[in-house]
């Protein structure tokens, strides 16, 4: 459904957008031009479209992280042709008559900075010793999984560098609050939560079961137990249901690491993944 | 058919002409008939309060889908649609759905190229009419039996209309416009499409008002993204107006920026200001007033019989006014958690606390944040508790300027601190005393999402954004029914009564859903 949403919108609101501009945006990658492009993003566009292309108050988000990400679906050529033509029947201008075409390369520059993944630049390193100490010292598939080995109480790691940042990766890996966070005044998908908080619960007849959050409502609660099934209650069903914010996840892998198992462990995690084909324009 | 509905409304009218004596006033809501929701509050008092009782608190557990109707080509509907003589419209921009409200079949499409997802959220149908913007500028009027077009003017001002729902009142269409560069109000002939008058939130240079912006109200503000409340004693409709531009560097506009974040209360006749009370003097967190509850309410008030407003706003204030002056009366914060003033003071303004929460280069905490303390989904007041019930959120925003240069560019995040972190409640109050009834948490929804509405029977239909509906005792907050509809809901509901039998309506997602009693409980002669 989303697919054919988005193959309206591009037929029939954006004639600009039937044979989008091949050529790659030449100032793609220019540090200098990436961030002019952030001034005039930060001026122009934010107050619609919210910090860093995340979604804001009036429009949609041009990039999100993670598993929200929109990478893949509207190429770079076809981002810019929005900019520059805007899209009939939507409060987006055409800022073609607004601003010059060089800054809209810096604006194209500064989205694409934005829509890269850890895939798009893989930390240095040496990944084959980062596998073992992923497998091994690391204990990650405890909870994590990867091409199908490992645990499925976690979060799957198999595309992590296809929807992750690298600096999300690491921030996982060291900063107690690494919660990707969305815009709540804008509508993101409906994904499942990504927090993955414990939980414990005891029901009627005295079973007690820990696991990991999957979802819940007023209801109902879903998650993965520790024994790896998903169990489904609901609410009256349970005599207690405690669900603790937070993460199990471990957050001092630079300190239970050496410098080098930890460099290793990034340069391996950021290679896991594959970089999505950019939308070919509309017949998807 | 129309003969059946007809006949199905001829029946329904006996049962309310016999227990309306009875019943609490609703204040003369105007203009729906019974059992119908033709204006986007369904009352002009916005009580949106139903007088149907089949559906009560005993029986609402047995509720169930009776239809959907998928919107095919929209995305995440904000729209209420509205029924008459058993159809409902389905509006948006350039187009309209008509499907019949028993089964949910089209009856007819209007489509004017191109399609638009851009939110729009309703429309009027009055004197056989159904009444659309367009995104080319015009506004539309659509023959609400066949679709057709009966006119299609383009908009004094050559601005689009934003996505406000068209407010049929008194032969007039009410609409608006967004704030680029200044809101407005106009109001157009129902029947010709006749421009009659505009009303203007941000002031001319010259204009006393104008005073109130140090740099000549050079980019506006004031969109009229909403529509209000009609008071026929005051011959006003009562309307909210958006944020100063730009909306969060407020040192380029020194002043209180009129008419900005206000409640402006407008002679539909003439289009000439009557009175206005502004919420967020010199704004700076896009706090526009248009929440969705301009609620008037007729009742007893420090021992006098009083003409009210009841406006929980945006900024986590909640608004008593007096309807006939626009005299502040009493408010207070609705929130837990509020670090941009203390209170408000005799004359209803916000006390700052320091720099009232200005946005910074490295981030300002702003609790409430910039998606409000509640938003434009519509409040509900029951006139039998006395209570006026809306979706609160509490927890703060995070937000930013780009640079420190005056007017620089910002935006805001939700906070990433767990204690702030968004959380969505259903909520009763007093408006009277400011006391909170009932609070009920929702579970995962962390955003205004749904409207609300209650009914005569005692019931208090509350969707939540993650795609539950529920029913509710309205007197206790205890949940009665809920159903997973699978999207988001960002809309209000509305009820009906069709054949004998009573409908509540919600758009989810891209679906319409209606809800009823199953056929054995509703049949004639059965126990509903």
């Amino acid at each position: 459904m989303k697919a054919t949403t988005i193959a309206f919108l591009l037929v029939s609101a954006m004639p600009a957008l039937a044979q989008p501009q091949q050529a790659a945006n030449p100032l793609n990658g220019n540090l200098q031009a990436v961030e002019q492009g952030k001034a005039l993003y930060d001026q122009h566009c934010t107050a619609c479209h919210g910090a860093d292309a995340g979604a804001g108050e009036r429009a949609p988000a041009i990039v999100l992280s993670g598993a929200t990400s929109m990478r893949g679906q509207r190429s770079d050529a076809q981002i810019m042709a929005i900019i520059r033509v805007g899209i009939p029947g939507t409060a987006m201008p055409a800022w073609g008559s607004q601003l010059s075409s060089d800054d809209i390369l810096k604006l194209g520059a500064y989205i694409h900075a934005l829509r890269g993944t850890a895939i798009d630049a893989p930390l240095p390193g040496d990944p084959a010793h980062g596998e073992a100490v992923f497998w091994g010292k690391g204990q990650c598939a405890t909870c994590h999984a990867i091409s199908g080995r490992g645990s499925v109480v976690g979060p799957d790691l198999t595309n992590v560098a296809g929807v992750r940042k690298a600096t999300a990766i690491s921030d996982a890996l060291t900063k107690v609050e690494h919660r990707v966070y969305g815009d709540g005044g804008v509508h993101l998908p409906m994904i499942p939560p990504t927090d993955y908080n414990p939980v414990h619960v005891v029901t009627k007849s005295g079973q007690a079961i820990d696991g990991l959050l999957r979802n819940q409502d007023a209801w109902s609660v879903q998650f993965i137990g520790m024994d790896g099934k998903l169990y489904s209650f609901d609410r009256s069903e349970l005599s207690s249901l405690t669900i603790k914010p937070g993460s199990i996840m471990p957050t001092d892998y630079d300190k239970r690491l050496s410098p080098d198992e930890f460099k290793d462990l990034l340069a391996f995690l950021t290679r896991q993944g594959s970089k999505p084909a950019p939308s070919s324009g509309g017949e998807e | 058919m129309k003969l059946r509905h007809l006949f199905g409304l001829v029946l329904l009218a006996a049962p309310f002409a016999v227990s309306g004596s009875a019943q609490p006033s609703v204040n003369n809501p105007g203009p729906s008939a019974p059992g119908e929701w033709t204006v986007y509050p369904g009352s002009y008092n916005s009580q949106r309060h139903s007088p149907l009782k089949q559906v009560t608190p005993a029986n609402a557990h047995q509720l169930q889908v009776k239809w959907v109707y998928h919107v095919a080509g929209s995305r995440e509907l904000e729209m209420t649609p509205v029924v008459k003589d058993g159809v409902m419209y389905i509006a948006q921009y350039n187009r309209v759905d008509a499907i019949d409200a028993r089964t949910g079949n089209v009856i007819w499409r209007y489509q004017r190229p191109p399609a638009s997802t851009a939110a729009y959220r309703g429309t009027s149908v009055y004197d056989n009419k159904v009444f659309i913007a367009t995104t080319d500028a015009h506004l539309v009027a659509l023959d609400a039996r066949s679709g057709g077009v009966v006119w299609d003017v383009a908009v004094d001002g050559g601005r689009r209309l934003s996505g406000v729902p068209p407010m049929a009142v008194k032969g007039k269409i009410i609409v608006g416009v967004l704030d680029q560069p200044d809101g407005y109000i106009q109001a157009y002939d129902a029947k010709t499409g006749k421009h009659a008058w505009t009303w203007h939130a941000i002031p001319k240079i010259g204009e006393p008002e104008s005073k109130t912006w140090s740099d000549g109200q050079k980019e506006g503000g004031g969109a009229i993204w909403m529509s209000g409340s009609f008071d026929p004693e005051q011959n006003v409709i009562i309307y909210g107006t958006g944020q100063p531009n730009p909306p969060y560097s407020n040192e380029v506009r020194e002043g209180d920026n009129l008419y900005s974040d206000s409640i402006v209360a407008i002679d539909v006749d003439t289009g000439k200001l009557n009175w206005h009370f502004q919420t967020t003097p010199h704004d700076q967190h896009d706090w526009d007033a248009t929440s969705g509850s301009q609620v008037l309410v007729d009742t007893m008030y420090e021992g006098k019989p009083r003409k009210l407003l009841l406006h929980a706003d945006r900024n986590g204030f909640f608004y008593l006014l007096d309807r006939t002056n626009g005299k502040f009366l009493r408010g207070n914060s609705f929130i837990d958690d509020m670090n941009w003033a203390s209170g408000l003071s005799p004359e209803g303004r916000p006390i700052l606390i320091g720099d009232g929460a200005k946005p910074s280069v490295k981030g300002t905490l702003t609790c409430p944040s910039t998606a409000g303390a509640t938003n434009w989904p519509s409040a509900t007041y029951s006139p039998q508790t006395g209570w006026l019930y809306f979706h609160a959120v509490e927890g703060c925003g995070v937000n930013f300027r780009a640079s420190s240069t005056p007017g620089a560019g910002t935006s805001y995040i939700e906070s990433p601190e767990e204690r702030h972190r968004w959380v969505s409640h259903i909520r009763a109050m007093d408006p009277l005393t400011g006391k909170r009834m009932w609070d009920l948490e929702e579970v995962r929804s962390n955003h205004y999402g749904p409207g609300l509405m209650s009914t005569a029977s005692g019931l208090l239909f509350a969707p939540e954004h993650f795609g539950q509906v529920a029913m509710l005792d309205a007197r206790t907050g205890k949940r009665l029914w809920h159903l997973n509809t699978g999207d988001f809901i960002t809309a209000s509901p509305i009820t009906y009564m069709l054949d004998g039998k009573q409908y509540f309506a919600i758009a989810s997602g891209t679906n319409i859903f209606a809800f009823g009693l199953p056929d054995s409980a509703t049949a004639v002669g059965g126990k509903p």
